[in-house]
């Protein structure tokens, strides 16, 4: 018997043999697949219960911060500022995952950055390696933001033209991210339905992920293409008086707000915002030239903005206007086939007013290690060329006419030089977008602006002038003097 | 002689417990430290009756069986202490009761030692122990009094008190295997015919491996216990094996059971389920495969070195105190405190077999063999069936699974090999 015994031995030895191979196979060679795995939340989790860097605003507000709790989380996210930043910083949640820079900048604030390590102490110590992000928007801008807006649904946006610093990115209705980050998990679930229900729809960051009919204040970038184009210039075509116009293939005439009667050359059109004259030219120039402009300015594109979902603005492709004049006529005037964001706006401000370059637009500024050290800050890059600098300039003085005698008096920032252009797209019920862009000062500029107010009774083109644009001005203020040469 | 073996034996058994108590008490303080970020006021009570019972038995091992092995007890100590300290980690209120079911255990190793003063007396009751072991297995059967928990019809409930019979039984059966095997092992090992280059015995001789098969079967089958069914024709073909020196019964058997279990898999959904998440866990990650799935996730994120006692998210894992506390240790200590735990098994089955071989009657011997077959068996099935080796089938890790039966039942198991162990230190005086 002591042979069967011996080999019993020798049997359960090779069993055991095959469990350590398989112990080996779970927790050393696939253990990262597993980990990564989509029904694992265990790196949820542990990113949940690790300190995390805070998220601070331009002028060192604090944005968003770990502090500790009682749960066996030890750490929960919070939010100072509440819904003034949640589109911008995003949310930490158990359940929804993350968003804005908690998303973007996790790595930093997390500490997963590789960055150096001195001595081998801190790895054993577990120090965090955590860092904070420092972001380009003042509070107080972003304050006087929603403040003008108010309650009622729309967008601010306000950019630096010169180098693509977002100042202000606000859109109402928001929400608080400190209860959909909470630890209380059956809470913050609650809450994240509660969003998910309500019909405006608080979870959407308007001001980068939702799209509109421009309206007039398309009408720059109408405009940028038939001077490009060389077709347009300040003089010629002087475009008929008239009430209406009538696009080839259709019987269905283009109208001015109002019934009004207008008509001239380039910058009086665009000083008055005239429909009908604007329409010809997007006939006139073409198709082809006028969505390559617009896709010169970022349409049709994902704007490289350092927050997660942004949307594209869409403009119709070339074939589709192909026999299609009154579309097209429809588009020039920012209806129809043409979509975009408000921050897609404030960048065609932002790239008229930079002499025809888009820059890269961005929250971050700088990145700093718990120890204060710099480890990133942002580098400025061109997103697009859309214009020449002449361009530009002729542009940025029609565009000062407007504010100057035309449409967007109410823009007029005292004492500083400024453009813009309104913008009323018509919903077909009674209702308007009301639109503005600008920005100032218009012989150096700091700041640009794009201001939506969704929805406003009325269709006339005051309809911007009057509610976006004092909105755009109290904001320009507020931005030129937080963001100094 | 003696005297000098059996002080050393002792003086290395009560060693070798210290050490698995401070390493016990040193991962229930890290565990703690790992769950509350302080340690607790009422450190350790029950912790602490844990040890003190160790010790208990101990020194009752010194005084009913001084000649005896010195190892087993504290390596089962100290699986005990392990499984204490993940079942208090993950549920208090099941750490008190599984305090309960150590001093109960330890009571029951104490009481065999004194009930068997040789483990040849076993061999006296053989019927006997047949008609309880037949009985334990068939007892939840019984309307009225068996219960069924999780699937299985495993459990007897009498008033407030409800345990499972099996866990004995597989004591019992072998206790009676051993006898009777040994009994019959010269005529079961008469060679029949030659086929290839297996000899078989006369067909008439694979009667009670007929019979073994069919009880395993309507174990599987009626009490929908797989993992007991698989348990206990193993360890009959092993000891049928050991007895008569015959591989044919093991490769005979193990073709039975092979058969058997592919019948069952297209015969019941419940078996063929297990089957199929063996197979596949992660296209049933989120309901059947979920157990398995979240297994393996802990046991990937332990990694080497696991999180730490108390640091890891162990608890999503359904039935992690029982049947997947394994997958618990394996998060928190890593590679390195899993592959501990397959050592420590090793080093049992290693004594338990040396136990065999140096035993000098054949019941001895068999028996030893049986029982060390039982304890190595059960964790493989379990382990095996946690990591994916083998398809999962619910039944309790050796000393280390929250659960009162399986804990007296192996404390039994273990006062038997320390038993023969002690019987063997006697007889080596007497024989020289």
């Amino acid at each position: 018997m002591n042979r069967q015994i011996r080999r019993l031995g020798i049997g359960l030895l090779v069993l055991y043999a095959a469990l350590f191979v398989q112990l080996n196979v779970i927790q050393v060679l696939r253990a990262d697949t597993y980990n990564d795995h989509p029904e694992n939340s265990r790196a949820v989790i542990r990113d949940f219960s690790r300190p995390r860097g805070q998220i601070l605003a331009a002028d060192g507000t604090v944005l968003a911060r770990s502090v500790p709790v009682d749960s066996p989380f030890k750490l929960q996210r919070e939010y100072p500022e509440g819904e003034l930043f949640a589109h911008v910083t995003g949310y930490f949640s158990l359940n929804a995952g993350t968003d804005g820079v908690e998303r973007t900048y996790n790595d930093a604030l997390a500490g997963h950055t590789g960055e150096r390590i001195e001595d081998i102490g801190e790895i054993l110590l577990g120090e965090p390696r955590t860092a904070d992000v420092s972001l380009t928007i003042p509070a107080d801008v972003q304050r006087v933001a929603r403040d003008a807006l108010g309650a009622t649904r729309g967008s601010v946006v306000a950019v630096d033209p010169r180098d693509g610093s977002v100042l202000a990115l606000w859109s109402f209705p928001s929400y608080d991210p400190n209860v959909l980050s909470s630890v209380d998990i059956d809470a913050a679930q609650e809450a994240r339905e509660r969003l998910l229900a309500d019909e405006a729809n608080p979870l959407l960051a308007r001001s980068y992920r939702e799209t509109y009919f421009p309206g007039s204040t398309f009408k720059v970038v109408t405009a940028a293409a038939g001077l490009a184009s060389g077709s347009v210039t300040t003089t010629s075509p002087v475009y008929p008086t008239s009430d209406a116009y009538v696009p080839p293939l259709t019987s269905q005439p283009i109208r001015n707000f109002g019934g009004a009667t207008c008509g001239g050359a380039f910058p009086d059109i665009l000083r008055v915002s005239c429909n009908t004259a604007f329409a010809q030219m997007g006939v006139d120039i073409g198709a082809e030239t006028l969505v390559t402009k617009a896709e010169e300015f970022g349409f049709n594109d994902v704007p490289p903005l350092d927050l997660p979902a942004a949307a594209a603005s869409p403009i119709g492709d070339v074939a589709s206007f192909q026999q299609n004049t009154p579309v097209l006529a429809m588009t020039a005037i920012g209806q129809n086939a043409v979509r975009s964001t408000p921050l897609q706006m404030a960048l065609v401000a932002a790239g008229v007013a930079n002499g025809g370059d888009v820059m890269v637009p961005h929250v971050m500024r700088e990145v700093r290690d718990n120890e204060g050290r710099v480890i990133d800050s942002w580098e400025p890059a061109s997103w697009t060329s859309a214009v020449r600098p002449d361009v530009a300039a002729t542009l940025t003085d029609a565009m000062r006419r407007v504010v100057e005698q035309g449409t967007a008096t109410r823009l007029a920032v005292p004492g500083v030089p400024t453009a813009g252009k309104t913008g009323t797209a018509q919903l077909g019920n009674g209702l308007s977008h009301a639109w503005i862009v600008g920005f100032a000062p218009a012989d150096a500029p700091r700041v640009a602006v794009a201001v939506i107010v969704e929805a406003q009774p009325g269709a006339s083109e005051q309809t911007g002038g009057q509610v976006a644009a004092p909105i755009a001005q109290t904001v320009l203020s507020a931005a030129l003097a937080a963001n100094p040469e | 002689m003696i005297p000098v073996v059996q002080r050393v034996r002792r003086n290395t058994e009560l060693g070798l417990i210290v050490l698995g108590a401070v390493v016990t008490a040193g991962l229930y303080t890290l565990a703690s430290l790992g769950t509350t970020a302080n340690l607790p006021v009422d450190i350790g009570p029950f912790l602490g009756v844990v040890l003190a019972l160790l010790a208990g038995a101990h020194v009752a091992t010194r005084r009913l069986a001084p000649a005896s092995d010195g190892v087993l007890l504290p390596l089962a100590g100290l699986l005990n202490g392990l499984g204490y300290v993940w079942i208090a980690r993950l549920d208090p209120d099941l750490a008190a009761l599984q305090a309960v079911w150590t001093a109960v255990g330890i009571t029951a190793y104490v009481v065999t030692l004194v009930l068997v003063p040789k483990a040849r007396d076993l061999d006296r009751y053989r019927y006997t122990f047949m008609l309880i072991g037949i009985a334990l297995l068939l007892l939840p059967l019984v309307p009225g009094i068996g219960k069924t928990v999780n699937g299985a019809r495993i459990w007897l409930q009498l008033g407030p008190l409800s345990f499972q019979p099996g866990e004995f039984a597989k004591i019992v059966l072998a206790v009676f295997f051993a006898s009777y095997l040994v009994e019959k092992r010269e005529l079961l090992g008469m060679a029949g015919h030659r086929v290839g280059p297996v000899m078989l015995p006369e067909l008439r001789h694979f009667g009670p491996v007929l019979l073994a098969w069919g009880a395993s079967l309507l174990v599987m089958v009626l009490e929908r216990d797989l993992g007991s069914s698989l348990l206990f024709f193993a360890l009959f073909l092993v000891m049928l094996w050991v007895a008569t020196e015959r591989l044919s019964y093991l490769l005979v058997g193990g073709l039975l059971f092979a058969g058997g279990a592919v019948a069952a898999a297209s015969a019941f959904g419940h078996v063929r389920q297990r089957v199929d998440i063996w197979l596949d866990p992660w296209a049933a990650a989120t309901d059947q495969g979920f157990q398995l799935v979240q297994a393996t996730f802990a046991l990937a994120w332990g990694g080497i070195a696991g999180t730490g006692p108390g640091l890891g998210n162990p608890d999503r894992i359904p039935l992690v105190e029982t049947d997947f506390i394994f997958a618990a240790i394996g998060e928190e200590l890593g590679l390195l405190g899993s592959a501990g735990v397959l050592v420590t098994f090793l080093l049992m089955v290693g004594t338990g077999l040396r136990i065999a071989l140096a035993a000098h009657t054949p019941f001895n011997k068999l028996l030893a063999a049986g029982l060390t077959a039982i304890l190595g068996i059960q964790a493989f099935i379990i382990i095996g069936g946690v990591i994916r080796v083998v398809p999962l089938t619910g039944i309790t890790l050796p000393f280390v699974s929250y659960g009162g039966s399986s804990l007296v039942a192996n404390y039994v198991l273990l006062a038997l090999l320390i038993r023969i162990s002690a019987d063997n230190a006697e007889s080596e005086l007497q024989a020289p």
